[in-house]
């Protein structure tokens, strides 16, 4: 048997503030080298002696398990032939003592038992100071004296007995709580406490290689010091805030994440200080690796589509960021529809992210379609004035092709007849300009000539 | 000796270094600006990746789009970002003229602010093969950060000005001009002006066909068929 016992140092819990619950993520990380991690007070116990050949030899899997890709090292460690003179040496290293590894089990002092500790004083008044000489006493009188508890422990220590614990395991959802140092009154500020959170995040997610999809951030309230409008909002059933986060592929890049939840939570006001937030994850997704090139050229360069629009999106709105869907129609307006390239609606995930590549769009089909369409449409045709007949836009306009008519939409109730003419302006050089044949609202009659009818500016040619 | 030997030949000095009457070779990737005239005229033959071009044009006229589509049509795969377009772009007409619908991204923003944003963040994804950014207002540093990401991520970057910013200082490394040619020139021509490039001044302004193909043939039947029509009429 071969046991390693680990703390992390309290400097390191301080210094290092990168994640929310360092020993938790410690023994996260643990379990990838064996299945038998356990928590003891605030050190980690675990049992390695069958996965040592597997990493080459228990020193290379001591060296390799002591330098996580995610943390320096800030942690003290033993090891020990079992699991209590492991933790025995390790309470020796917390008090300062150099090269605990070396010392004997017999010399451990009595205070690193962690059965014996009620019966220090006794154990003082009788000399004994060591676990030698606990171990050399009779073992009946031992009984009698103290109980079965420490016996029993004894012989744990000294491997007579099976050493048996609550074994650690990974959960199934991450879900980590976040006592914060101070109230918190705005939300941006709340970024801080979430980093940590996500930097426990992904130690969890890259023992469990996965991705992530959907997460929420959860935020209490602190009720002692409420305004009015929290009062309202706990008589509407709650004094905690949430924030829910998507991305359209799984992601174990905490970078993207915090960037999304800082621009999410620049538009959230508190209404009363936070003292605790809670990170879950609602929907991950296994992680395939991901190949990379050894040439440098083919390194690409930058972030990813996906992340560019959730970005974007993010600060400025889905509605603002859009993509093109093509239709088949007749009238030019219903021809093209600018739709957000985020799915609000549904946001579920990979299926719908917008990707340059998706085949299977309408663009070969329409490619001669649009051969004499302007490449700038306006989004509500220009009512343009009319003298003697003539069109007018900055000027008067020529006609010089067309009329190309139109009739459709009668169907849906939408009806359009017109005439494209393609004129010239002498100030915009080409234009799109249509004549209604339905004549001006509010008269019934429908206009027969191009004297007669509305003319309006509907696309530039640029 | 002859006195024709020149004291300092060109292949002596740096690429980024050029003689004045002549235009700078290639420093960078270009990309062929699908018109031959107008590749004559720009450095290295074409519009330069990984640099600021600056296209300014009269208020209220945009045609940036003759000017620009060929070369977006052939810049790859990736997705051509518009920051701020003065109106809808027509898919229909776009996709016609070679570049593909499902490339297109628009970012409908008003705001300078988030416009400046948005294009350098679009200029750092890696899937982005061009930026097109309609600025109104930008100062001379905010271009020149915007001319910095494109040189880190080699990216084709347009910002499209109004006439008025001529007078202003740019960090751009090709500044261009371009409007409807005015009438008594050939039909439909787009005049091109070449305010900074890396090479002598333009005397002359360029004149570009501004017609895509097929416009271009129905305006000419239209044209003979009216004249067809007033022989008629005359006999």
């Amino acid at each position: 048997m071969h046991w390693i016992a680990l703390q992390p140092t309290p400097e390191a819990a301080a210094a290092e503030a990168t994640l929310s619950d360092a020993t938790t993520a410690w023994a996260w990380w643990a379990l990838q080298f064996t299945p038998l991690v356990a928590r003891v007070e605030d050190a980690l116990l675990l049992e390695v002696s069958a996965s040592a050949r597997l990493f080459g030899g228990a020193p290379a899997l001591r060296d390799q398990f002591l330098k996580p890709d995610w943390a320096p090292a800030l942690v003290q460690s033993a090891q020990g032939a079992t699991s209590l003179i492991a933790f025995g040496r390790l309470q020796c290293a917390t008090q300062g003592r150099a090269s605990v590894d070396s010392v004997p089990a017999d010399a451990l002092p009595l205070s690193t038992l962690v059965a014996a500790r009620a019966h220090l004083p006794t154990l003082a008044r009788l000399g004994l100071s060591t676990w030698g000489q606990l171990r050399a006493l009779p073992r009946g009188g031992l009984v009698r004296r103290f109980g079965s508890g420490l016996l029993d422990a004894l012989d744990c220590a000294y491997g007579q007995r099976a050493e048996v614990y609550p074994w650690l395991t990974l959960p199934d959802v991450f879900d980590a709580p976040l006592e914060l140092l101070s109230s918190v009154e705005s939300a941006p500020a709340l970024l801080f406490g979430a980093r940590r959170l996500l930097a426990q995040l992904l130690v969890w997610l890259r023992a469990r290689q996965r991705g992530v999809l959907a997460l929420e951030l959860l935020w209490e309230l602190d009720a002692r010091r409420s305004n009015a409008l929290h009062v309202d909002a706990h008589h509407q059933g709650g004094s905690q805030g949430r924030l829910e986060l998507r991305t359209a592929q799984p992601t174990q890049d905490m970078g993207h994440l915090a960037r999304l939840l800082a621009e999410q939570l620049a538009r959230v006001t508190l209404p009363a200080p936070v003292l605790y937030l809670r990170l879950r994850s609602l929907q991950t997704q296994v992680l395939a690796g991901e190949s990379v090139s050894l040439l440098p050229e083919d390194m690409r360069h930058g972030d990813s589509l996906h992340q560019l629009l959730e970005r974007l999106s993010a600060r400025l709105g889905p509605a603002r960021v859009r993509r093109l869907h093509l239709h088949a129609d007749h009238r030019p307006e219903h021809m093209q529809h600018w739709g957000a390239a985020i799915d609000v609606a549904t946001k579920s995930g990979a299926a719908h992210a917008y990707s340059t590549r998706a085949a299977g769009q309408m663009d070969e089909g329409n490619a001669s379609r649009g051969a004499l369409c302007p490449t700038w449409l306006l989004a509500t045709p220009l009512r343009l004035d009319v003298h003697r007949g003539c069109p007018h836009y900055q000027g008067p306009l020529t006609l010089l092709a067309g009329p190309q008519r139109l009739e459709a939409g009668w169907l849906e109730g939408a009806a359009a007849l017109r005439d494209y003419y393609v004129a010239h302006s002498a100030t915009a050089g080409l234009v799109w300009v249509y004549c209604d044949r339905l004549g001006p609202p509010g008269t019934q009659a429908p206009a027969t000539t191009r004297k007669t009818g509305c003319w309006y500016l509907h696309g530039l040619f640029a | 000796m002859s006195a024709s030997v020149s004291p300092l030949r060109r292949v002596d000095v740096h690429s980024d270094v050029w003689q004045a009457d002549a235009l700078a070779g290639a420093a960078a990737r270009v990309l062929a600006t699908g018109d031959a005239t107008l590749d004559a005229q720009l450095p290295g033959g074409g519009w330069p990746l990984g640099a600021l071009i600056e296209v300014l044009q009269p208020v209220g006229v945009h045609s940036e789009w003759r000017l620009l589509l060929p070369a977006l049509a052939r810049s790859g795969t990736g997705a051509v970002v518009l920051v701020g377009a003065p109106q809808q772009p027509f898919g229909p007409a776009l996709g016609a003229q070679g570049l593909a619908c499902r490339r297109l991204l628009w970012v409908d923003e008003q705001a300078p602010a988030q416009r400046l944003w948005a294009t350098e963040q679009a200029l750092r994804c890696a899937d982005v093969d061009a930026v097109l950014a309609w600025l109104v207002q930008v100062r001379p540093e905010q271009l020149r950060r915007l001319q910095i990401a494109a040189a880190e991520f080699d990216k084709l970057l347009f910002v499209l000005r109004p006439e008025a910013a001529q007078a202003e200082s740019s960090p751009a490394a090709l500044r261009l001009w371009a409007a409807p040619a005015p009438p008594g020139h050939n039909d439909g021509a787009l005049e091109v002006r070449a305010l900074k490039r890396r090479g002598p001044p333009l005397v002359q302004p360029l004149h570009l066909a501004a017609r895509p193909a097929c416009l271009a043939r129905l305006l000419a039947a239209t044209e003979m068929e009216n004249a067809l029509d007033r022989t008629a009429a005359h006999a």
